[in-house]
């Protein structure tokens, strides 16, 4: 039924220099693990690189992770809690990464926890956010409490990440339920850490097999990439210079959610033939 | 007199002459209710129509708890009285049954939102009326009503289906149903793909044993039974000699 609402993968905006109406995307899951807070990263650096102007919000209060993953964390001096408590001005609490032009981070308290935000708080911010930036790109915290509540209120549009597994899945189709209670209609999904040779060999859920299950929108695929790890730990995201297959993919995420039409395409396990003589043989 | 009814968000609750009899007699028949069908109403949250009568605090609490014992949940009362529907919001209840954001966050609301479903008089059996959905029903959420279901969509592991009378699904089945909740042993489950974690008509139980349950079944219709109290499954072109 998802595929009668008006699809964003049909492309729309092809003109980068058209400022693109504030659109609020969260990035969500169920189960912890899964890649949000490295796709948060990647897609909003990606976006910033195509010229959007960008904010990453880290809605995980008490174990915040997005600036360690983005490398600001030295530069945290005010957060969300302290901004919502009225203890500074938004402005303040925004860290630029001066790694790209228009991109920044409002950070999560590290010292409270979920309920120190609530929903309607979380609404409010991201209103005065629309005013400055084209898209705000939500952390969700793992589970379907609180946390993920306040992450949910203010979205235009949600992303769900999963891994290619039974548990990944059972819990995505759950959030995706409570997303729809809620009047979300805009959900996309992103398959993170793909094997296709363990696919292939069926250690893996396929493609097929996600799409029969959630019958939800695909948006990304993004293939198990080894420099991932290395670049989380060193706060420099593989999008910033990477040409992995990763980066590609978290690229391709961001070409798409700034409306362009970019065609999906699932990673197949190489034969022994291609393996010898390279893909294009 | 006590009539439950599927409504659009939910179960009704109806007390048909609320004003002539006293509300301690009412709650009684209540209790009696519930504790028939248990199963039905487990996890629930209901709403009530108490017509005309006059409630307090002390007997809308009273009311509450009656239903908390039992793990259901009260999220409104609708009454002609304006005196009872002042008590009502100053109890924090909803006063009507539209769907406010309030009403769509209480755990029954999520699978059915814009489903249309009439009221149902009849619990099973012919004529009895029905609840048509026609979407996915996903992990954690649940149908329940006093009538039939009849699902357009898969179901999907983790989702509930309760019925009063049967259950219909024109699509997989892989979550959990329960259909004569009400007690009705006649009742049936048919899917085109039969692969649920349980099923249960009336008192009975079924739970695929594990390695059943990973296998993928061959993709034919079947239908669910209840035969000298075992749950039987059939090919469902059988259904009309079994029904017999």
């Amino acid at each position: 039924m998802s595929n009668m609402l008006p699809s964003i993968l049909n492309g729309h905006a092809m003109n980068e220099h058209t400022p693109l109406e504030a659109q609020v995307i969260t990035v969500t899951s169920g189960k912890g693990g899964v890649g949000k807070t490295t796709l948060t990263a990647n897609v909003g650096i990606a976006l910033a690189q195509l010229g959007r102007k960008v904010v990453v919000v880290d809605s995980d209060i008490g174990l915040r992770n997005l600036d360690l993953v983005m490398g600001l964390e030295h530069r945290i001096v005010y957060d969300i809690v302290d901004y919502v408590e009225g203890r500074c001005r938004l402005r303040q609490a925004l860290i630029r990464d001066k790694r790209v032009a228009e991109l920044f981070l409002l950070p999560a308290a590290q010292t409270r926890d979920k309920t120190a935000v609530n929903p309607q708080q979380m609404i409010q911010v991201c209103d005065e956010l629309r005013k400055e930036f084209e898209f705000i790109l939500i952390d969700s915290p793992a589970g379907i409490e609180q946390g993920f509540q306040n992450a949910l209120a203010p979205a235009d549009l949600v992303l769900v990440v999963i891994n290619p597994e039974v548990s990944s899945v059972r819990d995505a189709d759950r959030v995706i339920g409570l997303a729809e209670s809620q009047g979300k209609t805009q959900i996309y999904l992103v398959i993170n850490r793909v094997v296709p040779a363990r696919v292939k060999r069926q250690e893996m859920l396929s493609v097929e097999d996600i799409k029969e299950v959630l019958s939800t929108e695909i948006i990304g695929i993004v293939p198990e990439d080894d420099a991932i790890l290395s670049a989380s730990n060193r706060g420099m995201p593989v999008v910033c210079n990477g040409k992995g297959p990763a980066a590609l993919a978290y690229r391709d995420i961001a070409r798409r959610l700034s409306g362009e039409h970019v065609p999906l395409e699932i990673p197949q396990a190489l034969g022994w033939w291609q393996r010898l003589f390279g893909k294009a043989s | 007199m006590i009539a439950i009814k599927g409504y659009r968000h939910g179960l009704l609750i109806v007390f048909n002459d609320a004003a002539q009899t006293p509300w301690f007699a009412h709650l009684r028949e209540l209790e009696a209710k519930l504790d028939a069908t248990p199963h039905f109403f487990r996890g629930s949250s209901v709403a009530f129509d108490v017509k005309d009568a006059t409630l307090d605090e002390e007997d809308l609490r009273r009311a509450i708890d009656v239903l908390r014992t039992r793990e259901i949940k009260l999220w409104a009362v609708i009454s002609q009285n304006a005196e009872t529907c002042a008590r009502v919001r100053s109890l924090g209840l909803a006063d009507r049954l539209t769907t406010t954001v309030a009403a769509r966050c209480t755990p029954e609301q999520p699978a059915h939102l814009s489903e249309g479903a009439r009221n149902s008089p009849s619990p099973s059996g012919e004529g009895g009326d029905g609840l048509f959905v026609r979407r996915r029903i996903r992990s954690g959420q649940i149908l329940r009503h006093p009538g039939h279901i009849v699902i357009m969509g898969d179901v999907n592991p983790g989702a509930q289906i309760i019925a009063g009378g049967d259950i219909i699904v024109w699509g997989r089945l892989n979550g959990a149903v329960h259909a004569g909740a009400l007690g009705n042993p006649k009742a049936v489950v048919c899917a085109l793909e039969m692969s649920p974690t349980c099923v249960r008509i009336a008192e009975a139980v079924y739970i695929p044993r594990t390695l059943e349950r990973g296998q993928r079944k061959k993709r034919a219709a079947q239908i669910a039974l209840l035969k000298e109290q075992e749950i039987i499954f059939a090919p469902w072109d059988v259904l009309t000699h079994t029904l017999k």
